[in-house]
């Protein structure tokens, strides 16, 4: 198979809504939606409660910490990872009980396992952003 | 349980029509309308002016025209008095039936047809709102597959699955369709489970032969009251009988199991309203993105147990004259996925077999069909919509 071309990764526009996201994962915090009505986090950001139907909603910064949920190894890479196939994109279930799509990163593709505990990471793709990946936490 | 409005089948199909499905076939959804109308036309007998309610499916090639049904009926020279576009994906086939049943019960139209076109291997014009930018597509994740990918590995995770199954359903969709002349050539050809099993990992533990691949091509019907049909002399009439839908399944739960599907709802309601078990379904056309779909949706419909899915492909026959036929013309993973005319290859083929006319591939007497759509991929859980529809003869 012929090594496919580079393209650029994609890179978030943020909204007025996740604004506070993408400040926060500048600062290496992964921010998270908070319902204080029902005491419940959700994710991904949206302009409204998904329990409640309100838009009493607050952000609050989190540990970063959870557990592999499920993974799968990308062979194939879309914009921007041709030079790292093949790479882990994990589905994270934060211990705030809210699940996250994000790379796992700092392990081998075949040692990554269900259930394994991770904490996020990031990396500097513009000045203005900084996206989330998760690496293993050895606590 | 909402009442079962297709109990009394005072809808009928009375004709369905397909075209080739090809790859990069430089066609335009609107002109793969055209072939698909000729045909429901020339079947019927009727033509453009007696035409006065559509439904279509949204084209993936076609999606940023805002007006999209409006240009299309224009192009077919068709004046609606009912006209309806759904944006379900893959569910939008069979969802439009119920649609265009839920509009001739009703009275907006007399005679209608439902159209699926779409060429997304020669244009694409989708762009994707809402989370995908920030949140999906600079993850990696490989689109559809990779969605897949997670779901398949952690249904590994909670129960065995035995690859050979899933081998055994791409196997069989393929002999459907050599026998398919609507198939795309390329895959008119046998394949073994072993090919299957060597077929390169995409999205791990996700094969490429796990995989539809996106076509274009175009398929509809033609549907009316039954009083009707009965007046206009159509002797070959299908029966929609019962049907359910749910989009979002578990959508406000943060932490759902993801291999439980809205077909847990929507599977055994359908069969409900239908009076019917699984074991009274003469043949399966399951919307089949991915085999794995197939399998779960075998499972959380009923006709096997959870966790069973892959060991139940694997023993039972479901070859056109087995215990469960499944998606005997091939399916879209067989014949290639025109797009988000895709639901349509599976409800066609039912339709077809239905009307006895599958040839070489004919189920012998089946009586009846469950035919199923799957829409859109959600963030991080299965899909989107989940619908099954009973169709009789």
């Amino acid at each position: 198979m012929n090594k496919p071309e580079a393209r650029p990764r994609p890179v978030p526009r943020p909204t007025e809504n996740t604004r506070f996201f993408w400040d926060a994962a500048r600062r290496g915090r992964l921010a998270l939606q908070y319902d204080p009505d029902v005491g419940r986090y959700q994710f991904w950001p949206r302009a409204i409660s998904t329990a409640t139907g309100r838009r009493n909603l607050e952000w609050r910064e989190t540990s970063g910490r959870g557990t592999v949920y499920s993974y799968t190894v990308t062979h194939v890479p879309t914009a921007g990872f041709e030079d790292r196939t093949p790479y882990v994109v994990g589905l994270i279930e934060l211990d705030e009980k809210v699940r996250i799509i994000g790379n796992i990163v700092g392990i081998a593709p075949d040692e990554v396992a269900i259930g394994m505990r991770v904490k996020v990471v990031f990396e500097t793709l513009t000045d203005e952003i900084d996206y989330f990946a998760f690496k293993p936490d050895s606590g | 349980m909402a009442k079962n409005f297709l109990a009394a089948q005072d809808v009928c199909i009375v004709a369905y029509g397909e075209t080739a499905i090809g790859r990069r076939t430089g066609k335009t959804a609107y002109e793969l309308a055209a072939e698909v109308a000729e045909e429901l036309f020339a079947k019927t007998g009727l033509k453009p002016a007696d035409i006065d309610g559509v439904t279509f499916t949204v084209p993936l090639s076609e999606c940023a025209n805002p007006f999209w049904s409006n240009y299309a009926t224009d192009y077919l020279g068709i004046a609606p008095r009912w006209l309806q576009t759904s944006d379900i994906g893959g569910a939008s086939a069979i969802g439009n039936v119920a649609r265009a049943a839920m509009a001739l019960q009703n009275g907006l139209c007399e005679t209608t047809m439902l159209i699926g076109a779409d060429a997304p291997s020669s244009k694409w014009s989708a762009v994707y709102g809402s989370y995908r930018n920030e949140f999906w597509e600079p993850t990696g994740i490989q689109g559809p597959p990779g969605a897949f990918g997670l779901l398949m590995n952690r249904y590994m995770a909670q129960y065995e699955l035995d690859f050979a199954g899933l081998g055994a359903l791409a196997v069989a969709q393929r002999n459907g369709a050599v026998l398919n002349e609507n198939a795309y050539e390329r895959f008119r050809k046998r394949i073994t489970v072993d090919d299957y099993l060597k077929s390169r990992q995409v999205s791990s533990p996700l094969r490429l032969l796990d995989s539809v691949m996106f076509c274009d091509g175009a398929n509809g019907l033609a549907m009316m009251r039954t009083e009707r049909a009965r007046e206009l002399g159509f002797e070959s009439r299908v029966y929609p009988f019962a049907y359910s839908e749910i989009t979002n399944f578990a959508g406000a739960e943060q932490t759902p199991d993801i291999t439980e599907t809205g077909f847990s709802v929507a599977g055994p309601e359908a069969l409900a309203k239908a009076g019917m078990t699984p074991s009274d379904i003469a043949m399966f056309h399951p919307y089949d993105d991915f085999l794995i779909a197939v399998m779960l949706k075998l499972e959380q419909i009923g006709f096997c147990e959870r966790g069973r899915g892959s060991q139940f492909l694997r023993d039972t026959d479901i070859s056109p004259t087995g215990a469960l036929p499944i998606n005997t013309g091939g399916g879209q993973i067989g014949c290639g996925q025109p797009g988000l005319a895709g639901g349509g290859v599976n409800l066609v083929e039912a339709v077809r077999q239905l009307m006895g006319e599958a040839g070489e591939r004919q189920v012998p007497d089946p009586g009846n069909a469950l035919v199923t759509g799957i829409g859109v991929i959600p963030y991080g859980r299965s899909w989107g919509t989940s619908n099954a529809l009973v169709l009789v003869n």
